[in-house]
């Protein structure tokens, strides 16, 4: 392989990875953070997103540069050189792609393991579902029910889960994190909000015909305005 | 050859590239597949009593363990008998193969009538809770593969008393054999796993 | 389909079925006519068992709708039509123990387009039968996807309820897995594999048969779903407890229509295995089997073992439903995530089933197309057998986030995450093989390499998935969908065209026109990706999937990726229009138009009845391009001038 190709591939590929950077970088991809989680959850993102765009830049100059220089003339009908393989390359792209899935296996464990453990005196909140709504209620405030979730900023929360019929599952866009609500079990969830304001909660696991619309809000306040509206009765 | 092929009527006699017959090893396969779907089942049986860990049998149900443990017997002599009657057609001995077949198939008949009389004599139904979901039908896919090794067995015994096998021609005993043998082995595993333990 | 016209046919050799008898013995004769009596027979049979049984046990009431149709119609009444269109008269005769007939070959083989219509055991007429049916329903499905985008185009509803709309999607992707892209393969596989043996035909072509005539009950069953009393299945293709439990009778299609499909393929998968392990030509060692074969090798494995598991779920889906079983029921100890397990134990190597034979045909276009050989071929077939094994050990990165033991998710994690080591080795070896090649940018090489691009997009989508932090977000959004079709359309549907393109002259006899297949193509290439990969964008930023409404932030993208799928689909019509005017009067192909070596293009177009006159003799590799006088095999007795022995 002459070393003008060389050159002319590795160009190949710059533009490839730039086009993909541009793609990674110019639509804003994720919805604003607001969550401890949320902002490891971003990292794993971009560093996969890093790989993949290395990875595809490689793949498509390759491609782009095969289909311009290897065309067959129309008249040309002799074979191609009869390489079998080269183990050397065989080895490269083994090893290669092996040592950034471990890269991306073990980021990957770390930030899941940070986003398992509560924090220190986390607030417990139930969260129920049924078709085709959510309810939330605080054990630690007199089981205090709520339609809204109502949450104090900087303080991690422990999210019970408990279904009374199908599987749902609750997801807020902007703190990353979802949970299925499965009848039987309760699985928890833990966040750690850390911008206050309102976000919309989702139902994420098809659950029949009111799936589209088992919306709910949660509202991240600063603690004091918390704590008022959690001490008053009533919901 | 080549002329018998060059008129289209009959293939090529193909070329045979492994020793196992086709046949056996199509019979190979597909018991490999079923014993896949019985692993389904084993799988629920798992999470119903392993994970779930509810308690086997709940009061106030309980298993004909010994019921159970004779119709065991029973599959079990059913399939030396079916051994029998292979090894017989193979030393040419008409008699054997009709007997052995005759026996194993009534054997399999007393099985499977046993296992409907404990149906209806157990007192709890597959809607009595997941103990008797999974009881009945894990019973009750043995008993479906029971059903169909029987069906196998008649059609086998059919052709037996017509004389269609030879020692040189008996595929259809073997391959109908090595599937008894399997719902047999089967069965031991579904009776060790609901009744026993 | 009339085209298949036969060179050296003999005369005086009886060609076809014996004609059917005259008169009233017509109904005995196999074929519609009997089925058409037959079905209702077996109906009313289904239903009186129904009945003596609740009658027996006291159940009541006695007459229960969904049992009657889940005994009548859907079991009793499909193994009628079966007995009638005469899939089961020679093992009937073995069964009563009458002396079977010796095979007189009338079964076999395609004289006039009615031979297509009759249970025929030719592999080749299979295959053809195969191919029509899954586009038939690849129409269907793809049909219902356009009422998809519709109901999307705009937040809010436009044209169904929530429930109509939950059966639109669930319906849809039904379809496009268990019968057009499984099927698919296996059609193309069935056509191709033992030609590529040098075999005359399958090992069980009676079995082969049935398993075809199982996809059109299938396919009918599930789409007769939407006249059922509710509506069609609606809860997705996964079809989750114990949300399916609950959903109206329309959900038994779907239970049902999976196990004939599944049937289908277990049968068809242990034949292709039979065949591969006993059938092969002398000389076809397996390291010097086409990568197709081997493909389909490990493909049928995947078949052989995984989709009882599916067949198992959905079972206790019907079990609780009808018999009001406990396997998913908590209130009476059921376990509802032992679905998801036993479900995607079966539905990950599912997705490999859908994706390794399309590997294979890659392959075999990428090598004949760039005239040179396969790339590493000992790694290429032995990463197949890798992602075989790993396959399986990856089932639970689809609950991430369903509540099972956490601790499960790492090591899940990790196996899925290792699939692409095997994966990336085909690719990366895709591109060495085109390297330096003479390449020939016909179309079936453009859907192969359009498939190599799109297939390392959605691969790649999956890695973002397979990690667990980012699937936690992801999940269930249209990112998942994104991730979906990048590999099923963009994977699987991609090497399906490049398959039908590249074996279209040997299985028709005649040329597709290659303007039209390059424009259908690039019609194809440019809409997929628009519109399927803002589905990406709008994922991450937080659309659910599964919805027929949503927050107005999304309307734009929604609408244009609607404006998008109608292009999409509208590109298919100029496939159709290919097809068909090819088939007629395209011209005739000669027997090798891509100059490849192995087996299938070493006989003419379309290949004699019985495949070949005499067996070929296998001396090497299939992909020795640019090799000196090398061969793969030498045919009908004459004897290459130096037998090369080629290595590897
Ligand atoms: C043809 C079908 C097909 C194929 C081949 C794949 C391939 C893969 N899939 Fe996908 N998947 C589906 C069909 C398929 N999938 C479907 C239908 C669903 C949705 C089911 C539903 O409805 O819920 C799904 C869902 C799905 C999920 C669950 C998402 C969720 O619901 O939360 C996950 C999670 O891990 C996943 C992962 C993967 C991975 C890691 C691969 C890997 O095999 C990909 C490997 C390939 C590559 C990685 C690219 C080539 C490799 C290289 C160029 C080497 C270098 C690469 C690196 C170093 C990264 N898939
Ligand atoms: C091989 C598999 C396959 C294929 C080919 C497709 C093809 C398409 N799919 Fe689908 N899809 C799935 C497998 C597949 N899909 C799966 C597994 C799911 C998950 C379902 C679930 O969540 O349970 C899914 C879900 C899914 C969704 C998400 C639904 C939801 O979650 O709410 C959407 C939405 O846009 C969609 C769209 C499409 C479109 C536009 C096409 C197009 O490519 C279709 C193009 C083809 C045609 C249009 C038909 C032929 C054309 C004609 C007959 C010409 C005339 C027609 C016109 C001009 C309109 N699919
Ligand atoms: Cu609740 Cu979807
Ligand atoms: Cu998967």
């Amino acid at each position: 392989m002459r070393r003008g190709s060389i050159v002319q591939l590795v160009l190949f590929a710059l533009v490839a990875s730039a086009a993909g950077a541009a793609l990674a970088i110019f639509p804003n991809w994720l919805p604003k953070s607001a969550s401890a989680e949320a902002g490891r959850i971003d990292f794993v993102f971009w560093f996969v997103t890093g790989i993949c765009v290395f990875i595809f830049a490689i793949v498509a100059a390759v491609l782009a540069y095969s289909i311009l220089k290897f065309r067959a003339k129309p008249d040309d009908d002799s074979d191609g050189p009869p390489i079998h393989g080269n183990t050397g390359l065989e080895i490269a792209w083994t090893a290669v792609p092996t040592a950034l899935v471990v890269a991306i296996a073990i980021v990957s464990g770390i930030v899941l393991a940070k986003d398992d453990a509560a924090g220190a005196n986390p607030l417990r909140v139930d969260v129920t579902a049924q078709q085709f709504f959510w309810s939330y209620s605080y054990p630690g405030y007199g089981n205090k029910k709520s339609s809204v979730l109502r949450l104090p900023v900087g303080r991690s929360v422990v999210l019970r889960m408990s279904s009374k019929d199908v599987i749902h599952s609750f997801w807020v866009p902007e703190f990353r994190q979802k949970q299925d609500l499965v009848p039987g079990i309760h699985p928890t969830l833990h966040i750690t909000p850390n911008k206050v304001g309102t976000y919309p909660v989702v139902c994420t696991e098809l659950c029949g015909l009111g799936h589209a619309l088992m919306r709910s809000r949660v509202v991240v306040m600063a603690p004091g305005a918390f704590e008022q509206w959690a001490a008053k009765k009533g919901t | 050859m080549s002329a018998h092929a060059e008129a289209h009527h009959g293939p090529p006699i193909e070329n045979q590239s492994s020793r196992v017959s086709s046949s056996v090893l199509g019979m190979l396969l597909f018991i490999a597949s079923e014993i896949m779907l019985f692993g389904a089942f084993f799988t629920a049986y798992f999470f119903v009593r392993v994970v779930n860990g509810i308690e086997w049998p709940p009061k106030p149900f309980h298993l004909p363990v010994f019921v159970a443990g004779v119709n065991t017997a029973i599959l079990i002599t059913s399939s030396v008998t079916m051994h029998w009657a292979l090894q017989s057609i193979k030393r040419g001995n008409r008699a054997g193969l009709q007997g052995g077949l005759l026996l194993t198939f009534l054997m399999g008949l007393v099985f499977l009538l046993t296992q409907a009389r404990e149906y209806s004599r157990v007192g709890f139904a597959p809607h009595d809770g997941a103990f008797g979901t999974i009881f009945y039908c894990l019973t009750g896919l043995h008993g479906a593969h029971v059903f169909v090794g029987l069906s196998i067995l008649l059609f086998m015994t059919i052709r037996a008393f017509r004389g269609h096998f030879s020692p040189e021609h008996h595929h259809g005993v073997e391959i109908g054999g090595i599937y008894w043998h399997f719902v047999d082995v089967m069965w031991i595993v579904v009776y060790s796993t609901v009744y026993l333990i | 389909m009339t085209t298949t016209v036969h060179d050296h046919v003999t005369p005086g050799v009886h060609q076809g079925p014996p004609p059917p008898p005259g008169g009233w013995r017509r109904l005995l004769h196999p074929g519609f006519l009997r089925a058409a009596w037959m079905v209702p027979l077996f109906f009313g049979i289904g239903c009186g068992i129904v009945v003596l049984c609740r009658w027996w046990g006291g159940w009541h009431p006695i007459w229960f709708g969904e049992m009657i149709v889940l005994v009548g119609a859907l079991i009793a009444a499909p193994v009628g039509f079966l007995a009638g269109i005469g899939a089961f008269d020679y093992w009937a005769r073995y069964a009563i123990g009458a002396p079977t007939k010796p095979e007189d070959h009338s079964g076999h083989g395609a004289y006039s387009w009615r031979d297509y219509f009759r249970v025929n055991t030719d592999h080749k007429v299979i295959g053809m039968q195969y191919l029509v049916t899954t586009i038939f329903f690849f129409l269907a499905g793809g049909m219902l996807a356009m009422l998809v985008r519709a109901e999307l185009a705009r937040p809010g509803m436009q044209f169904f309820d929530n429930q109509t709309y939950n059966g639109l999607f669930s319906v849809h992707a039904s379809l496009m897995i268990f019968l057009f892209v499984i099927p698919a393969f296996a059609g193309l596989a069935n056509f191709v594999v033992p030609l590529m043996l040098g075999a005359p035909d399958m090992a069980f072509p009676r079995l082969n048969a049935l398993s075809y005539w199982l996809l059109p009950i299938a396919g009918i069953m599930m789409l007769s779903s939407f006249i059922a009393p509710g509506g069609a299945f609606a809860a997705g293709w996964t079809g989750y407890a114990p949300l399916s439990v609950h959903q109206p009778m329309g959900t038994i299609f779907f239970n049902m229509g999976v196990q004939w499909a599944g049937a289908s393929s277990i049968m068809t998968a242990l034949n292709f295995l039979v065949t591969i392990i006993t059938m092969r030509a002398p000389g076809m060692t397996f390291w010097r089997m086409p990568l197709l074969v081997w493909a389909n090798f490990t493909t049928s494995l995947l078949v052989v073992i995984a989709t009882p598991f599916i067949a198992g779920s959905q079972f206790f889906v019907m079990f609780d439903r009808v018999m009001h079983t406990h396997f998913f029921d908590t209130a009476g100890g059921g376990y509802p995530l032992g679905y998801q397990h036993i479900f995607w134990f079966y539905s990950h190597p599912a997705v490999y089933i859908m994706m390794l034979p399309g590997f294979g045909i890659a392959s075999e276009v990428i090598s004949a197309m760039s005239r040179k050989p396969i790339f590493g071929y000992r790694l290429m077939a032995l990463s197949l057998m890798a992602i075989l094994v790993l396959g399986f050990s990856v089932w639970a990165h689809h609950m991430f986030v369903s509540g099972m033991a956490p601790w499960l998710r790492v090591p899940m994690m990790v196996t899925t995450l290792l699939i692409a080591i095997p994966t990336g080795i085909k690719v990366f070896s895709w591109l060495a093989t085109i390297w330096e090649g003479k390449i020939n940018f016909s179309t079936p090489m453009l859907w192969a390499l359009g498939f190599v691009s799109m297939f390392v997009i959605g691969g790649l989508s999956g890695i973002y998935l397979g990690a667990v932090p980012i699937d936690i977000h992801v999940s269930d959004t249209y990112f998942v969908v994104a991730h979906i079709h990048y590999v099923l359309f963009g994977g699987s549907l991609f090497t399906i065209f490049a398959g039908i393109y590249y074996w279209f002259p040997k299985m028709t006899g005649r040329q597709y026109d290659e303007r039209l297949g390059k424009l259908h193509f690039w019609l194809t290439f440019v809409g997929f990706n628009l519109t399927f990969f803002p589905m990406h964008l709008i994922g991450t930023q937080g659309m659910p999937r599964r919805v027929s409404d949503y927050l107005p932030e999304f309307a734009n993208w929604n609408l244009f990726i609607s404006i998008a799928s109608f292009g999409l689909g509208a590109s298919t019509i100029v496939f159709l229009y290919n097809m068909v005017t090819s088939m007629r009067r395209g011209k005739p192909a000669e027997a090798n138009p891509w100059r490849a070596l192995t087996l299938e293009w070493q006989v003419s177009s379309p290949p004699p009845v019985f495949n070949f006159d005499e067996i070929p003799q296998v001396v090497g590799s299939p992909y020795e391009y640019g090799v000196p006088g090398a061969k793969h095999a030498v045919l009908n007795g004459d004897r290459a001038p130096a037998e090369v022995e080629v290595h590897r």
